[in-house]
């Protein structure tokens, strides 16, 4: 298992896009990935799940992935996290 | 006369087409072939994806990309492997596919209504939009084709759907009501991309209009008339016919410079709240931003923003904005908003209270931290700091001096900031009018905010309707207040500009032209409009009107006079 704390930069928080694009690039991972968030776990692969998981701006998340790639997984989600998914 | 929300501007005349709403009911069958089912939703799953690829086309071409990009959303959340999961589960439990899509999506609706988040409750109305377009494919309905709409209609459905506004053909459509939606709904968003009018949340609209009957669409106020006269029909149509006019003619001074009729030439800057709105500020023309809020970053959290977060914040503002002037104004809050985590009391009357400059020098550690991100951001455009509420020059040389310490430690650090970064005071308050004089001798630049301004020396609190009448930029007291600040900020030559409302006022412009304001800063929408009102007034016509309106000594004199020469 890897994990990481990390903190919502981009103004909208998880809205429609950013989430969109996370989800799709969670898929590729073989890894089961998910964001904890306010004390529960949240699919990272499922569009759905994010938007109802309401992530905001500042929000403190951590990403836990478990699996073959769960390094690379981690990475990438960070990587999209901090960039302020390019916003 | 039906009464709604205005979400898109402009008026539209013309015939009724109801959409409505396709029953999408079916009788639940029993599955017997669990695979043959499957089959029947992927396949409707890939029908809709490729009907939407199909409408997001459109609406590129028709609309943009951005309002495609809502559209293809739709494509990711019914591809999403949870749902489909979820879907899939329900039909080998022998469930019809109709029956577990329409059961799966319910069960999101559900989720993102509870949320109560208003951006999250949106999307509570794209899971309709997919679930009725799946159940629409399962049970082999054909759609509404709104794309075949003859020219002048006005669509009326209970709710827009984004995939219903694909099929609009800008030509045909003048006008748009619905029964539900809000400004920032999708619906909006859209209909104002299209630049058709829109009315949106008109009860019962759909059962009280009726197909092919004339209706007059007012985006602006807000207002459907139905059954229309002789009368209403020749004013909307000359009301129609000056909004398009004015659109085109203020078309016309998008990428000019702001200028006078004799030629001085002025600053024109927004006012924004996130650095997403700097994108509005680029897309509306504005040349700067002249007050940005930072409130935002401070706000619907349980801790304080990190200095990293905000470096990223003001940064990104300053990117969008390709290096033009980025006024950032420190921490203005106090005891009248809910930050738990501040720490501030409630108190009785916190607009005279511990807030804004006050409340950041008493803590220096938060404070300094917002400037440093202020400093970092600074290496990466031209950055200016302004200190709300300032009412004596100690404020202003603490808040500087706090600004050297910041540069120091960043120097230590050796990170990079503008050397020479310019220090401003927002002049909001009846006492920074009054010694405007010495602040100008050591500030670099003024803003005036007239809402606070104004509030301030009338004593006046515009929000309770007892004294509302006494809350006027107009005034002649808050007038010779608004002349004495820019007045004193010529005399020490520095730059003085206005972020309140009054600012993008017509009826005020002449007399800042007159004073001598050097910069403009309104809300996006407004920029095209200030810069037209500017180009009207040469400096002699302007002065000419400030000399009558300063001799006036009411505020009813002076806003009949400028009535009758703006």
């Amino acid at each position: 298992m890897v994990s990481k704390k990390l903190t919502i930069v981009n103004a909208q928080g998880f809205h429609m896009r950013p989430a969109s694009a996370f989800a799709t690039a969670m898929n590729k991972y073989a890894s089961d990935v998910v964001i904890r968030h306010n004390g529960s776990d949240v699919n990272a692969k499922s569009l759905m799940n994010i938007i109802a998981a309401c992530i905001k701006c500042g929000n403190e998340i951590e990403i836990v992935a478990t699996g073959a790639d769960e390094e690379a997984a981690v990475a990438e989600a960070a990587a999209m996290i901090e960039g302020g998914f390019g916003e | 006369m039906l009464k709604g929300i205005g979400a898109s501007d402009g008026i539209g005349i013309g015939r009724v087409m109801i959409i409505a709403e396709q029953t999408l009911d079916y009788i639940p069958k029993e599955v017997t072939d669990v695979d043959a089912e499957l089959q029947r939703f992927h396949d409707a799953v890939d029908k809709f994806c490729a009907n939407t690829e199909e409408q997001a086309e459109a609406i590129r071409k028709s609309t943009g990309p951005k309002e495609a990009e809502i559209l293809l959303g739709h494509i990711t959340m019914i591809r999403d492997p949870f749902m489909n999961g979820e879907i899939e589960n329900l039909i080998k439990a022998e469930q019809c596919a109709e029956k577990a899509v329409e059961q799966i999506c319910q069960m999101f609706i559900d989720m993102f209504s509870a949320t109560g988040d208003e951006v999250t409750m949106q999307r509570a109305a794209d899971v309709k939009d997919i679930r009725d377009g799946m159940l629409a494919i399962l049970l082999g309905i054909n759609e509404v084709k709104i794309s075949d709409a003859p020219a002048g209609t006005v669509i009326v459905v209970k709710e827009l759907t984004p995939s219903m506004t694909a099929g609009i053909n800008k030509e045909n459509i003048v006008g748009i009501v619905t029964e539900t939606g809000s400004q920032t709904s999708h619906s909006a968003i859209l209909a104002r991309a299209l630049e058709i009018p829109a009315v949106l949340s008109v009860t019962g609209a759909v059962t009280s209009l009726s197909t092919d009957e004339q209706i007059i669409v007012d985006g602006s106020e807000g207002v459907v008339i139905t059954a229309p006269s002789a009368e209403e029909i020749t004013e909307f149509t000359a009301k129609r016919d000056s909004f398009l006019r004015d659109k085109r003619e203020l078309e016309n001074y998008r990428g000019q410079k702001t200028v006078s009729a004799s030629g001085e030439e002025y600053e024109l800057f927004c006012n924004i709240g996130t650095p997403k709105d700097a994108t509005k500020a680029v897309a509306a023309d504005g040349e700067g931003v002249g007050l940005f809020r930072t409130e935002f970053l401070f706000m619907d959290r349980t801790a304080l923003p990190t200095e990293d977060e905000q470096f990223e914040a003001y940064k990104q503002a300053s990117l969008i904005m390709k290096g033009a002037p980025v006024i950032i104004r420190t921490l203005d809050i106090g005891g009248d908003k809910e930050i738990p985590y501040l720490g501030l009391s409630k108190e009785e009357n916190p607009f005279m209270g511990f807030r804004a400059i006050r409340y950041c020098l008493k803590n220096r550690d938060m404070f300094k931290s917002q400037l440093k991100a202020i400093l970092r951001a600074s290496a990466f455009g031209d950055i200016r700091i302004m200190f709300p509420l300032i009412t004596a020059i100690d404020e202003l040389r603490e808040g500087k001096a706090l600004v050297e310490e910041a540069k120091n430690d960043l120097r230590v650090s050796g990170i990079a900031f503008d050397e020479n970064i310019k220090i401003g005071v927002m002049t909001e308050t009846a006492a920074s009018g009054v010694i405007a004089d010495t602040l100008a001798e050591e500030a670099d630049f003024f803003s005036i905010g007239t809402n606070d301004l104004t509030g301030y020396t009338m004593a006046a609190d515009r929000g309770n309707s007892d004294v509302a009448y006494l809350y006027s930029p107009f005034q002649p007291s808050v007038l010779r207040m608004i002349r004495r600040i820019i007045k004193c900020a010529a005399k020490e030559n520095i730059p003085v500009g206005m972020c309140g409302e009054a600012a993008a006022n017509p009826l005020m412009i002449p007399l800042l032209i007159s004073f001598g304001l050097t910069e403009f800063s309104v809300s996006a929408p407004s920029v095209l409009k200030v810069r037209k009102n500017i180009a009207k007034w040469t400096k002699f016509e302007a002065d000419n009107v400030a000399e009558k309106v300063m001799l006036m000594k009411t505020e009813a004199e002076v806003l009949a006079y400028l009535k009758s020469v703006v």
